[in-house]
Formats: C-alpha cells, structure tokens, sequence
C-alpha cells in the first residue's frame, strides 16, 4: 500500500475530526477521497504528510512509518488546501527553492523548473513574481510543485478548485497520465472529475470511511445496467424474460430500467447489456441511453446518512 | 538525487529567506526606516559635537561658572561651572576632545567605572560609542519586530507545509533564523556604515580610517547581542499561528526579560531570592550587556559566547515545543 491508516482519530478540542479512520490507498493508483465539508478529508491529508499528529491510530506512508522528513524526503508531496507560496519572489525561484529542497540536484534544477512550468502553463510567467498571479495560476503552481521531482506519492487536496474549464481539463489530463507511474490521492467535491480520474475512491463521513474501493465496485459497474427509455412502449415482461435470474426494476419517475446482476467469468455487464436491449428493440421501444452502474454522483447522494449518534463535525 | 543533508537544507532556508525579506516591500520599508533613524540620530550626535568643538576653540563662551580655574585638565569639574575648558595638551580629535579630563571622558567614566574600560573607550571614535549604543538599543527592537513574525507568517498562510514536507521543522525553523540573522548582521552594518557617512561629510576634522577599524570592532559586539533576541523571537514565532501573535508574545517575552533583570538590579541582600534572582539574570542578555564594552579582548570573547549561547537555548526551548506542534 502507498498509504495506509488504521484506527486513526483526531480532534480540535471537542470537534472529532477523525474518528477511527481506516483507509488503504493501493501503490500506483488514482485515489478518489469523497466527502461533505468536515468529513475529514483535509485533516487526513495533513496527519499523512505530518503536518498534524494524530491523537491516535498507525499511519504508515510508502511502507515507512509515519511521515518523517529524513525518511519520505522527496517520496512525498502534497498540494495542501489553502496554502500560499511567497508573494515576492518570481515561479522560477520558488519552484527551484522547493525543487532543491525536494532534492533535484543544482544541475538540473532548471531543467526541472521548465518542465513543470510547461506542465501547468506558466512557462511565460517563469520570471515574473508569484503576488501578480490570478487565483487560477496559483491553483496551477501549487499543483505543479506537487510534481517536483519524481514523488511516488502524491496528495492534491482539490486541484482543479478555481480552474476554469480547459485548465481543469488539462490537469485532469495530466493526472490520468500519471496512472502506473506513482500513486496520486485527490480530494473533490466534482464527483464526475473523479470517476473519470480515479480508478479507486474512498467516500468518508464523520471522520471514518463508509464505503471504499474499485470505483467500479462502488458504483455497482459490474453489478448493474441502467438503460433510459424515451416516451414509448416499456416492455417490462418480455425484458424479465430475457433475464431470467437477474432483477429487472423499473423507475417510471426517470424511465429507467435497472438490471441487477451478478457479474461471472462469461456474463459480463455487456452480455448482460446485449439480452436487455434485444427484448426492448424487438417490441419497439426507444433507447435514450445505457450505462453499467450508477455514477459515482448517484452512489455517493443514495448511501444513508449517518446515524446520529455519529460526529459529523470537523476541520474540512 | 544528491542525499540532502540538514546543513544544506538550512542554506537554502536561510538563503530564500533572506531574498525574499530584501525582495519584499515591508522589510526593505523596515531596513529603510532603521538606516533613516541611524542617519537622524548621527546627524543630531554629530551637531553636538561641533557645538563641543566649537566651544572647546573658543572656551570663554562658556565659562560662565563663579570658579573658572577649578575647570582645569585636572579639576573634576563636578558642580563647579563649566565643563569645556580644555587644557593646552588637549587636542580635538576625531570631532571632540578626548583627553582623560574631557567631559566625553568623564561621561564614559561615570557609565563604565573600570579605568581601564575607560581608556579603550577613549581611544575609540565617540561616532562609534554613540553608533554602538544605539545599535545596542535598537536593535533588539528591530529584531522583535522582524523575526518574531518569520515563521509565524509562514504557520498563518501555511506555506510552511510547502516546506516542512521537503525538509524538517527544524531545519526550517533554523533556516529562517539563520537568514534573518544574516539580515540583521548587514542592517547593522550598514547603520554604521550611514553613521561614518555622515561622520566624515559632517566633521571637518573626521578620520575615516580608524573609524572604520573601531566599527569593525565594536559591529561583532552587536551582531553578539542581537543574538539571545533572535533567539526569542524564533521562540516565540515558532510557537505562535499568527504573525501579530507571534510579535505580541516576543514584546511579553521582552518585557519579562528586562523586568527579570531590573529585580535583580533592585536586589542587594544575601537571600534565596537574590541568589534565584541573580542566576536567572545571568539568563538575560541584558546582565551581559556591559561586558561588550570592556577592554579585555578575552572578556568580550566571553560575553559575546555567553549572549550565543542564550540565542542558542532560547531557540533550543522553542524547538522543543516545536517539534510537537501540529503546523
């Protein structure tokens, strides 16, 4: 595992923050952490990188213990949430004062600093001093020097939070080619953003995790098929015949039919797409679309809440 | 990737940091303001002492006293009308007369009480007493209201996770102390550097050489004593979450230091009291404040250790709780 915690809890005064937290982030994922404000996700991330100490619980990072300086020294980084970098020194020079921290040797400090600056577009700002900077650029810089060097576990706490829409997409871009090559955990409140990045996710509420992961597994997409049907004919009967075995469900509020079925070695969620449809275009109904699972929007609004006895409180 | 040692990582710490202060528009204000201040107090250090040569030419515009002989090179001149009338021996130099009967010699006199202080110091240029006094004044207060937000800023914008994810919290935490050492070593430099300008442009008899030599030997003396209030400052910076907390805990700090050193002034029996008092001046840089003046090289080297080794444990119990803090 890149990281791992177990039993992990942490409070500010009365408010639990975290309370019990297990959590496994598989090596070389795309990680997905999911949760309402106060569920603990920047506090998790903190307690990961060391910046707090937990109350209680084993954290291990990359296989070495809890973070240390000496030990995970540019193994690790981390967009923190509402951090700023200095206003009065240019991006070369910061990104080269933390790439030198990270361990980039002088030599190749420059090299480094250009490659990073391209990655997020800022190439033409090299010189110019970080306070002139749009709130979007330094969402950018700080997302690049999360990249400085060669970390093999990365933590962005809402990276694409003030990009605008092509920006947002370059990075998502940017973070799906990372996939193989080291392990990358993002925090989002964009559900969407993260199903398509992420290949594992966690969903986290009052400080503990409540569901976590394959996101194909969370979202049910080799256990169920949504198919939405236009205004026409909804041949119910002659599609529970065809699928004898499964649960054939139908929402008439949102003209969907959901197929729930249990995925094997030879039925896979496309022979079980292909009996559906057969049924429904031979008795003329007309298919607006057809999806496997739920998306990660769905799963995450239809888990119960909490029982209250449940903190939800806690630092975001 | 080289293998980062800690000693590099405080270079780099201290070295960012220190461009970043001169690139930012409050310190170089800071730095502005102290030079300013150094320029306004040599200016007005150096008109009184032309009016003091001038005097000294023409002694009978002042002596106005009911006992004029009694104001010879030999006389204490205490209560007894003027003070200026030099003997022939006397010669003005380096902008004032400075004889052993000099009123500038009976003033150090009074301050110091050590003869043998008293003839080093008169040797020195009165610009560099007056350039080290006010350096040992200001710049503690330079330092508290620089230093001490350093690291506290850095807790309040939280750009220290940008750091101490790369490097440790000591490291980092020395580091800043190091470059706003390194910041307060060249601000003092350059006020005495402002006050031999001002010296030489201002004194007609001025010599620029040996002024500089006794700069040279009194701005160590300085840097010394700055030392224990970096290390308060640190101290306080490193445990505080705001910048405006972090200079409200440092002048508290300050505070209890000179209160601290004041009982102990106050007390003179054989008590408990006295002796707890006593010890814990020794802990103020303040109790070492006069050593810097004395004419014994060894004694000077022994305060100045002693004022480093304050920096050094100030610093030292700030990192303690430090290293527990959560950031």
């Amino acid at each position: 595992m890149a990281l791992s915690l177990r039993g992990v809890g942490k409070s500010y005064g009365k408010i639990q923050a975290l309370d019990g937290l297990d959590l496994d982030v598989p090596r070389g994922s795309i990680f997905g952490l999911v949760g309402r404000n106060g569920a603990g996700k920047t506090t998790t991330f903190a307690i990961a990188c060391g910046f707090l100490r937990a109350d209680r619980g084993s954290v291990n990072v990359l296989g070495a213990g809890p973070f240390d300086a000496a030990r995970h020294r540019g193994r690790l980084s981390a967009l923190p949430q509402d951090a700023a970098l200095g206003r009065d020194l240019t991006l070369y020079e910061q990104l080269s004062y933390l790439g030198r921290l990270q361990g980039v040797p002088r030599h190749e400090i420059r090299g480094e600093v250009e490659r990073i600056l391209h990655l997020v577009d800022l190439s033409d700002r090299a010189g110019t001093r970080t306070r002139t900077l749009s709130h979007g650029m330094l969402r950018r810089l700080g997302i690049g020097q999360a990249f400085l060097g060669q970390p093999e576990l990365v933590l962005l706490d809402e990276p694409t939070n003030g990009l605008d829409p092509n920006q947002a997409h370059s990075i998502r871009d940017f973070i799906v080619a990372q996939r193989g090559t080291r392990t990358i955990v993002v925090s989002s409140h964009n559900l969407p953003e993260l199903e398509t990045m992420c290949d594992h996710v966690a969903i986290m509420d009052g400080g503990r995790v409540v569901r976590s992961g394959p996101i194909s597994q969370v979202t049910g997409r080799n256990e169920e098929v949504h198919i939405v049907l236009a205004d026409g004919p909804v041949p119910l009967a002659q599609t529970q015949a065809a699928l004898a075995g499964d649960t054939v469900e139908w929402d008439a509020s949102a003209r969907t039919l959901r197929v729930s079925f249990s995925s094997r070695p030879g039925r896979q969620a496309e022979d079980v797409i292909g009996a559906a449809l057969r049924p429904l275009l031979e008795a003329g109904a007309r298919i607006s679309s057809v999806s496997r699972g739920q998306s990660l929007e769905r799963t995450y609004l239809a888990m119960p809440a909490l029982p209250p006895e449940l903190p939800k409180q806690g630092r975001n | 990737m080289l293998g980062p040692t800690p000693f590099r990582d405080i270079c780099l710490v201290a070295g960012f940091e220190l461009r970043e202060m001169l690139r930012s528009r409050r310190a170089v204000f800071v730095i502005a303001l102290y030079l300013l201040v150094a320029a306004l107090f040599t200016y007005g250090f150096v008109q009184v002492l032309e009016r003091v040569n001038e005097v000294a030419k023409n002694p009978a515009a002042l002596v106005t006293g009911s006992n004029p002989s009694a104001n010879g090179p030999g006389g204490r001149g205490r209560n007894r009308g003027p003070v200026f009338a030099p003997s022939p021996a006397d010669k003005p130099s380096q902008g004032i007369l400075v004889t052993p009967n000099s009123p500038f010699s009976r003033l150090i006199f009074s301050g110091v009480q050590d003869p043998a202080t008293k003839d080093f110091l008169v040797r020195q240029p009165p610009i560099v007493l007056f350039y080290t006094l006010a350096s040992l004044f200001f710049t503690p207060l330079l330092i508290l209201l620089t230093t001490s937000e350093t690291i506290a800023q850095e807790h309040q914008s939280r750009g220290a996770r940008f750091i101490v994810l790369r490097t440790g919290k000591l490291e980092f935490a020395l580091g800043k102390l190091a470059g706003q050492g390194l910041l307060m070593a060249l601000v003092t430099l350059l006020a005495g550097g402002m006050c031999l300008v001002i010296a030489s442009w201002k004194l007609s008899d001025f010599e620029l050489g040996p002024a500089i030599s006794s700069t040279l030997i009194f701005w160590p003396r300085i840097v010394a004593y700055g030392l224990p209030f970096l290390g308060l400052a640190a101290l306080c910076s490193m445990n505080s979450s705001a910048a405006i907390a972090a200079r409200g805990f440092a002048v508290f700090g300050l505070g209890t230091l000179f209160y601290l050193h004041y009982l102990a002034g106050l007390a003179t029996d054989q008590s408990v009291l006295t002796n707890v008092l006593g010890a814990l001046d020794y802990l103020t840089p303040f109790s070492h404040w006069a050593d810097l003046w004395n004419a014994s090289a060894a004694q000077v080297w022994n305060a100045m250790m002693l004022l480093a080794g304050l920096g050094v444990l100030y610093t030292g119990i700030g990192l303690v709780f430090y290293r527990r803090r959560d950031l």
